[in-house]
């Protein structure tokens, strides 16, 4: 079945526990960007501009967090070689934490938006699509979170899935916008503010992808990337099925 | 020495009683030897029939010993074998050991799941973490309100699952003194208490609960209180408004004219318990520190000076004493208003020609501010109650000094999202010392430009 389990059956413990530190780390990186994403997308549909600020000003945190797992990556590489589960363990990480940063620059450029956005007046619907997109994504986000700790390739593949419901939506979003700048050229500027946001949202859904494709590499050592999900959901049922 | 005393008594207790097990097994052997002696002699092979007749025995013995090894092996899907005499015994003795081994057995599970039966009814979460904070053991509550899963999630850091924060610092932290409350799904109002509980090598036991519903409460209580106080400032300013109108005609008969500006006095100091309130429920909006910008503490105890000399009543000598060029990092509203705050109590309490001071001194363990008074002092009982919001030491008095009982309260609010600290000594007869204390991370070194901000201005509200 998975090997996850191989990673508590190794020689030396200390190898591990810096395995299961540089694991935990990633996931409370993770922990802040879902906190961040929550706040700059409260600060928007609640045209708060100090949260939208603060959101901004803390994303220097996540690139440190970046740069510190980084190092330690880079350290485990050269002192451990480590082989097999343990090498895509470490690769995954170090792809992980870059999707991690973009999805912090992403919020980063919301939070600036918000803080724009707070000084207008807001629209008649109350950003009510964004709202329901921020909520896809925020879950997209702590689900593939999940599944990374969990390690479990079946849920990862369930996030991913949910990431067409988001491109969708970011399409209707689109095509709604197009009508309001007909119909109110003077808004033109609040939406393509709005556009941005929705563009960075449904980038930060496409970096929980990415994720999620870690999880199934970790533990499957398969590349699904550029890959159709239906395939790779064959393959993998396939594989589980023959041995 | 053992097995030569074991032969000894068995051979003793053979002598004695002659027909326990042993002793038959042993005179059967012999009398079957007998028997096949007899036979050989007849057929005048007499070594030939002993030998088969021991072989007949030794097969017996041999086809019990498989029964009995087959026993063994299926212990507990088949019966004892039923076998006489010595192998009788040995499979009695098995199956009493077995049996109390299997009793014992059951005792343990029965108790351990009953022990999961009834932590599984517990209303609230527990969590068993070990050193590494992985998760040992939760029971069924716990894994509800943290979307645990029985399966796969032993073993996994429970910071890694529940990636809020605040969690992983109170983990971190290893203090386990006070609780933790977080929303684990952020947007979701859902609420939870953390309590850790520490216990033998490392390991610690979570206790969770889910206070939704008291937040709730909380939340709905303070957005009472503020829009309470919000709603009363509109009615409120048109009294005062019309009062100070009225008070200022002259042509108003001298009856009327006392109770009209003792009317006047009182809406005046409704709004400033109004006001206090408002800025008191949004300090407790957030427990979020401030980061604010540098402020030049000398610059502004020279402001809280003149405020004094200017509020009116009894005349003090205020002196300003700053020990240390540093500055503070902070919001210069808040600041200025917890500052005023103990400037202006100080002043209320101290009678005329009494002596104010102001301090600013910075140490290792960081800056600080204090202002000291020649006042009646307040005696210690009250001290741990004074910033009890609307605490009054001596409830008579607070008509004449017309504050709103909240200004030591929101002194301690804007120190607390400053991460400082308010300490009170007094004596009484002598004076009290109210003092702020920030930690070294509040400080600015470098000479502080004063913004020329309109709240640094003047701090007394009307």
């Amino acid at each position: 079945m998975t090997e996850s389990g191989d990673l508590s059956q190794h020689i030396s413990r200390r190898f591990n526990e810096d395995l299961d530190r540089v694991r935990s780390q990633v996931l409370n990186m993770g922990g802040f960007v879902e906190q961040q994403l929550a706040k700059a997308v409260t600060a928007l549909v609640e045209g708060d501009s100090t949260l939208g600020e603060t959101v901004a000003r803390d994303d220097f945190q996540v690139n440190r967090m970046e740069v510190s797992i980084d190092e330690e990556c880079s350290r485990i590489l050269a002192t451990r070689a480590p082989a097999a589960s343990d090498l895509r363990l470490i690769v995954a990480i170090i792809k992980a934490i870059t999707d991690l940063e973009r999805m912090g620059d992403e919020c980063e450029k919301i939070g600036h938006i918000a803080s724009r956005l707070a000084a207008q007046e807001r629209p008649a619907d109350k950003y009510r699509e964004i709202k329901h997109l921020g909520r896809v994504v925020q879950n997209m986000v702590h689900d593939s979170l999940d599944a990374f700790a969990r390690m479990d390739p079946e849920a990862a593949l369930r996030v991913a899935r949910q990431d067409r419901l988001v491109d969708e939506e970011y399409e209707a979003i689109q095509r709604q916008s197009i009508t309001f700048m007909m119909e109110d050229p003077r808004a033109i500027r609040r939406v393509i503010d709005v556009m941005w946001v929705v563009r960075a949202l449904e980038r930060i859904g496409d970096h929980a992808k990415n994720i999620c494709e870690y999880v199934v590499f970790m533990v499957h050592g398969k590349d699904i990337r550029h890959v159709r999900l239906e395939d790779v959901e064959t393959e993998l049922a396939r594989r589980n099925g023959g041995s | 020495m053992a097995p030569v005393t074991a032969f000894r008594r068995t051979w003793s207790e053979l002598l004695r009683n002659p027909l326990d097990h042993w002793g038959f097994a042993l005179w059967r052997v012999a009398l079957v030897a007998g028997l096949g002696a007899l036979v050989g002699l007849f057929v005048g092979h007499v070594w030939w029939g002993v030998v088969a007749a021991l072989a007949i025995e030794l097969a017996r013995h041999l086809a019990h010993l498989h029964d009995f090894e087959d026993w063994l092996r299926r212990r507990n899907r088949r019966d004892p074998p039923d076998a006489g005499g010595l192998w009788g015994d040995v499979v009695s003795l098995v199956s009493r050991l077995h049996r109390r081994k299997q009793f014992h057995k059951q005792r343990i599970l029965r108790l351990f799941r009953e022990l999961r039966r009834s932590t599984a009814s517990m209303p609230d979460g527990v969590i068993a973490l070990n050193a590494a904070r992985e998760i040992l053991w939760f029971n069924r509550k716990a894994g509800e309100l943290l979307g645990l899963r029985r399966k796969t999630d032993f073993g996994i850091h429970l910071a890694s699952l529940l990636r809020v924060p605040e969690f992983a610092r109170y983990l971190d932290k290893g203090e386990f003194g006070s609780s933790l409350r977080i929303h684990p799904r952020i947007g979701d109002p859902t609420c939870l208490e953390f309590q850790g509980a520490p216990y033998g090598d490392g390991q610690l036991f979570l206790l969770v609960r889910d206070v939704t519903r008291q937040e709730h409460l909380e939340t709905m209580r303070k957005d009472f209180v503020a829009n309470a106080s919000h709603e009363l400032r509109s009615p409120l300013t048109v009294i005062a408004g019309y009062l100070e109108t009225l008070a200022l005609d002259g042509d108003m008969p001298a009856d009327i004219r006392a109770p009209i500006i003792e009317m006047r006095r009182q809406a005046e100091r409704m709004t400033a318990i109004v006001s206090d309130l408002l800025e008191l429920s949004r300090l407790e909006a957030t427990d979020e520190q401030v980061i604010g910008q540098p402020i030049d503490v000398g610059a502004l105890l020279a402001i809280l000076k003149k405020d004094l000399a200017a509020r009116g009543g009894a005349a003090h000598q205020v002196d300003i004493r700053i020990e240390s060029p540093e500055g503070l990092m902070g919001d210069p509203g808040l600041i200025q208003s917890a500052f005023w705050n103990l400037a202006d109590n100080a002043a209320k309490y101290t009678p005329a020609g009494g002596a104010i001071v102001l301090r600013w001194w910075v140490d290792d363990l960081g800056g600080h501010f204090s202002v000291s008074d020649t006042g009646p002092g307040i005696s210690a009982e009250h001290l741990p109650r004074l910033t009890e919001r609307f605490y009054r030491v001596d409830p008579g008095r607070a008509r004449d000094t017309g504050g709103s009982g909240l200004g030591l309260a929101i002194v301690r609010h804007v120190l607390q999202r400053h991460g400082g600290e308010l300490r009170i000594e007094s004596v009484e007869g002598r004076g009290s010392t109210f003092s702020c204390h920030f930690l070294p991370l509040r400080l600015v070194h470098e000479p502080v430009a004063m913004p020329s901000d309109s709240r640094y201005s003047s701090s007394q509200q009307v």
